[in-house]
């Protein structure tokens, strides 16, 4: 199998795509790798270019740990 | 200037709204938020999203160009050329003017450019004025375009030893012959934080060189309102602002401020409902004074003056002393200034502490975000914080996501005990250092997997730990092409 994936949710730069190619005998969910790819590259410019404040650490970090029993957990519809 | 209208800062979430001409007349780009930054020779160039500047181009409003990379309120200059990129989005984007911030984000640091990681207030001084203004001139010159400089946040407390905002803003203005960026809610934030008022800052500024507004909405951190572009407007700043807009004659734009990230606080709709706010104002401006003709845009005219470069380089020293001393101040390192030590003990300086590492752990976030999510999985949120602090400690920021993903990635590398201790830790981090280098440097990778990676990643975006999956070994192959 081979899955070729543009990672860029923005427009495509003038330049190379990135391809993952994989053992043919593996099915991966091509649609989650694909999303992954694109969360992954997608923001990749001057992210602290600005006087505000960013927080998506800060909101992973709430989504990952209950900040009250510091269990490890999902919250449902959580958006970061 | 020539009146566009209202509009916003472009993000691609807020695209839904930029087809209704009647709600958004001009479109403002921060053109490094789409740029990415990587090695080129013995230094590093910018490399521009090219597609992307020429969709926002295709919007039938007027653009305008809002630099948030190369500041013109210090004394050391971005090592890495911009020129080719900011003259690339000015042929594209065709922008009636371009602003940057009367700001510095770099320093000094043992003979070589140290990122600061923030935009920091300048020396406000007679020799910083001139400094600016010189760093203007060199800015129209690299964009061909009339320039503004935007007037700042800053978290520190005013100083006996440096000219007042007002006088400052204005003078700088009048030294350079350029226009003025007021951003009402930077100075409503240095009012909130114990400078001075916005009003009094007004009456020294010179009006008629407003060329366009910015509002925003922000949020209290430790005693501090931070200009953290994540609201709506408060009513007592739109207040002011319709105080205030009847006074500028030569308005030109009105731009509402909001980051993607903060986008779910208030919607889509919210930031339509904020536009319409916004065109409450644009209504206020005062007729007789509009200045229709393109023709008669003000340009930076300013000629550097014997007397002026003499000043400059008097204390171009003193210049550079406070961005050292203030980044050094940031950092927690020792102070070593004769004439700001003091600048140690200010409350704001961990202020820019915390912005500094907010900024650096999102970019983390953004580029490594399943090494992040399972860091945090496995280790919880503090001992994670404490292996960040740990890198920051050891490498210096950089504003670009991908430079700064690097730099992590690297870090983590040599941590064995870490990587052996993290299920899939090795694995996951592999895979997304190889996503960044394919991406930036066009380099193939070759990665083994002991699991479907996209259970993996299933797991990790369902808050959970990826354990118990069945083993399947496997190889990826990531190439550009």
């Amino acid at each position: 199998m081979i899955s070729e994936l543009n990672p860029q949710p923005l427009p495509p730069r003038s330049l190379e795509r990135v391809r993952i190619y994989v053992d043919a005998d593996v099915s991966y969910d091509l649609k989650r790798m694909n999303k992954v790819v694109a969360n992954v590259l997608g923001k990749l410019g001057c992210g602290g270019c600005h006087s505000g404040r960013i927080l998506e650490f800060l909101d992973m970090r709430e989504f990952m740990v209950n900040p009250k029993t510091l269990d490890v957990e999902g919250r449902m519809g959580a958006q970061f | 200037m020539r009146p566009l209208g209202v509009g916003l800062v472009f993000w691609p979430e807020l695209a839904p709204l930029l087809d209704d001409t009647d709600l958004v007349g001009v479109i403002e780009i921060e053109p490094q938020g789409f740029w990415e930054k990587l090695p080129c020779g013995s230094g590093a160039c910018y490399r521009p999203n090219g597609g992307l500047l020429r969709n926002i181009a295709q919007y039938p409003q007027p653009k305008l160009l809002h630099g948030v990379g190369q500041p013109v309120g210090g004394v050391t200059c971005d090592p890495v050329d911009a020129t080719p990129s900011l003259r690339g989005a000015v042929d594209i984007l065709r922008p009636v003017w371009v602003s940057e911030h009367l700001s510095f984000n770099r320093t000094y640091r043992d003979a070589a450019v140290t990122e600061a990681g923030f935009l920091l207030p300048p020396r406000q001084s007679t020799a910083g004025v001139f400094a600016a203004a010189d760093n203007i001139v060199r800015y129209a010159s690299m964009t061909g375009s009339p320039v503004a400089f935007e007037t700042g946040v800053n978290y520190l407390q005013p100083r006996a030893d440096e000219l007042d905002d007002g006088a400052w803003f204005a003078r700088v203005a009048e030294q350079a012959r350029c226009g003025i960026l007021l951003d009402l809610h930077n100075l409503w934030c240095n009012q909130r934080n114990g400078r001075e008022r916005v009003r009094d800052v007004l009456a020294r500024m010179p009006l008629d060189r407003v060329w366009e507004v910015h509002l925003a909405g922000g949020m209290a951190l430790g005693g501090y309102w931070l200009d953290a572009h994540s609201d709506a407007v408060a009513p007592e700043l739109l207040e002011l602002a319709a105080e205030v807009v009847p006074k500028l004659p030569n308005l030109g734009a009105i731009v509402f401020e909001i980051l993607p990230q903060h986008l779910p606080r208030i919607g889509i709709d919210g930031v339509g409902r904020q536009l319409e706010q916004l065109a409450k104002l644009w209504a206020l401006r005062a007729p007789h004074y509009a200045v229709t003709s393109p023709a008669t845009h003000p340009h930076p005219a300013y000629l550097a003056t014997t007397d002026a470069h003499r000043e400059l380089g008097r204390n171009l020293r003193e210049l550079a002393e406070w961005e050292n001393t203030l980044a050094a101040a940031i950092r927690g390192d020792a102070v070593n200034s004769s004439c700001f030590a003091d600048l140690a003990q200010d409350a704001g300086i961990a202020v820019y502490r915390q912005l500094i590492g907010d900024a650096r752990r999102s970019n983390l976030t953004r580029a490594l975000r399943y090494t992040i999510l399972l860091l945090l999985a496995m280790l919880g949120s503090d001992e994670t914080e404490t292996i960040l602090d740990r890198y920051f400690m050891t490498t210096a920021p950089d504003a670009y996501a991908a430079l700064e993903a690097e730099g992590f990635a690297r870090f983590l590398r040599d941590q064995s005990a870490l990587l052996a201790g993290v299920p899939h830790l090795a694995e996951v981090l592999a895979f997304e250092h190889a996503l960044l280098r394919a991406s930036l440097y066009a380099e193939p990778a070759e990665l083994a997997w002991s699991s479907d990676p996209t259970e993996i990643f299933a797991a990790l975006d369902a808050g959970r730990l990826p354990r118990g999956l069945p083993v399947v070994r496997t190889t990826m192959r990531i190439a550009a092409q």
